[in-house]
């Protein structure tokens, strides 16, 4: 795409985005940090991904603050206008991300003190990789400006939610098999639900991507692919 | 707000006010507009714009042959208005811009009080038939213009000695009193503050449902504000129309993209 006239405008765009994609990569860092500390019942790591979310926080609002600049200074219209609503957006989506991870940690740290420790069922090891490749895939795709690489980030999503739904079935086997852990399952469960919100969270962040490139929601693209248009 | 412009689409009637079938303009060798196609109607106000000596001007002009004092300028292709070709011998070109009305970019009033400066079309058309029905014709047109509060006790004074914003208004408050069907805008706001500019914008709002009005402007975010349909043009050529919410969210050429964003093209 052709360089605006006005070079600090680039600038400013060109911030909003290296900030947008710090977080992305701060979020999957720290939902693998979560993992590894409820792997490991690691409480040191754990703690430390709990309090690390402060600092996708503080991104956060310099990506917003930006952006406010953005549309107070240069009025962006056309793809510019779709840059700074997308990354108003997708840092959101992203700090949500951070916040499932923060939770994650912080019931490791429940996990490790309770009684009769269990270690994590195999099938949240695996979403949880699943997790992390859809996000550093759709902010590949962002950075890359692939609205394929988008839509294939999104088509994924079918994938976690049956991941979902077998962790679900097999926490459930257990805890009936062994009312006496009910605590630490009702942890793994909820965890295997904060990992299926993540990948909720990067499919919405692919929908944006899609947008930002291709000026239409991805949604209506795909209907009007399947109508044959 | 998304929703202004598709309800404005649709109450669009079918027919267009103004058609314009492979318009192409000449200044002498130069081809100044090259081969348009383009629909204005009557309940929607058309945006025109793209950089200095794109024709956007130029095709304006055409509207109500303001370009037939040019000596060197030929107009090809057809202009209708109502489906009459506006360029056919047996059009009377002072009707024709009776119908389709002015605003130029320097607010223009004539060197007369407020209230000959509304009157002046009327008179020259024999639109009044007394007194009475002339001070109604300028009140309700200083009304439409959103000027008569401000003027109605001293519509003896000069039209001169208004601000600039008044002037434009008043110049609108002009276009108005003949009762046109077509209002031509070039760049009516270029001169004036925000504030003025605010006001006028205003009046094109609420003048939108019952002309068709053009407007050319260099302001990307007056099209935006005011207009439901824009057309960007490029060294005479018509580079994309359309809803102007998708205009502005997600053009679909490069060079209107470009253009419209403030980058190199």
């Amino acid at each position: 795409m052709n360089q605006h006239i006005l070079s600090t405008y680039d600038d400013e765009l060109k911030e909003v985005r290296s900030v947008v994609v710090r977080m992305g990569s701060l979020a999957a860092e720290q939902l693998a940090d979560s993992m590894r500390a409820l792997r490991e019942l690691d409480t040191e790591l754990a703690e430390l991904t709990r309090v690390a979310d402060k600092k996708l926080d503080a991104l956060e609002v310099i990506a917003e603050n930006t952006v406010v600049g953005v549309f107070a200074r240069r009025a962006p219209v056309a793809d510019d206008l779709r840059e700074v609503v997308s990354a108003l957006k997708m840092t959101t989506m992203i700090e949500r991300i951070g916040d499932y991870a923060k939770n994650i940690a912080r019931r490791t740290l429940e996990i490790a003190d309770g009684k009769g420790v269990i270690l994590m069922p195999q099938l949240l090891e695996q979403m949880s990789a699943e997790a992390h490749e859809m996000i550093q895939d759709v902010m590949d795709a962002y950075v890359k400006r692939s609205a394929d690489d988008a839509v294939a980030v999104w088509e994924r999503d079918d994938h976690l939610d049956n991941l979902y739904d077998s962790t679900y079935r097999q926490i459930l086997a257990r805890m009936m098999e062994n009312p006496d852990q009910i605590a630490v399952w009702s942890h793994y469960l909820m965890i295997a639900k904060n990992l299926e919100r993540i990948g909720d969270q990067a499919t919405n962040v692919a929908e944006q991507v899609f947008y930002t490139i291709n000026g239409e929601f991805l949604e209506d693209a795909r209907q009007r692919r399947n109508a044959g248009d | 707000m998304l929703d202004m412009a598709e309800e404005k689409d649709l109450q669009s009637t079918v027919k267009p006010k103004v058609t314009l079938r492979d318009v192409h303009v000449h200044y002498g060798d130069v081809h100044a507009v090259n081969g348009i196609d383009l629909d204005l109607y009557s309940d929607k106000v058309t945006a025109l714009i793209g950089p200095s000596g794109c024709g956007k001007s130029t095709l304006l002009r055409c509207l109500n042959r303001m370009n037939d004092t040019i000596p060197d300028c030929r107009v090809d292709g057809e202009i209708l208005l109502d489906g009459k070709n506006i360029y056919d011998a047996k059009i009377d070109v002072v009707q024709l811009r009776a119908r389709v009305g002015m605003v130029f970019q320097k607010p223009n009033p004539f060197p007369k009080s407020i209230y000959d400066n509304v009157a002046y079309g009327p008179r020259i058309h024999g639109i009044a038939a007394d007194r009475t029905s002339l001070d109604e014709i300028v009140e309700s047109s200083l009304e439409k213009a959103g000027l008569w509060q401000e003027v109605k006790d001293r519509l003896d004074d000069s039209g001169i000695a208004l601000s600039g914003g008044q002037q434009q208004r008043l110049c609108i408050a002009r276009a108005i009193a003949v009762s046109p069907e077509v209002i031509l805008m070039d760049e009516p706001c270029s001169a004036l503050d925000p504030i003025a500019t605010a006001k006028v914008e205003a009046l094109i709002d609420e003048l939108s449902g019952r002309y068709a009005i053009v407007i050319v402007t260099h302001s990307m975010q007056q099209a935006a504000r005011v207009s439901q349909k824009t057309v960007f043009f490029h060294l005479g050529e018509m580079i994309e129309q359309g809803d102007t919410t998708q205009i502005f969210t997600a053009p679909r050429e490069e060079r209107t993209r470009d253009y419209i964003t403030g980058r190199f093209g």
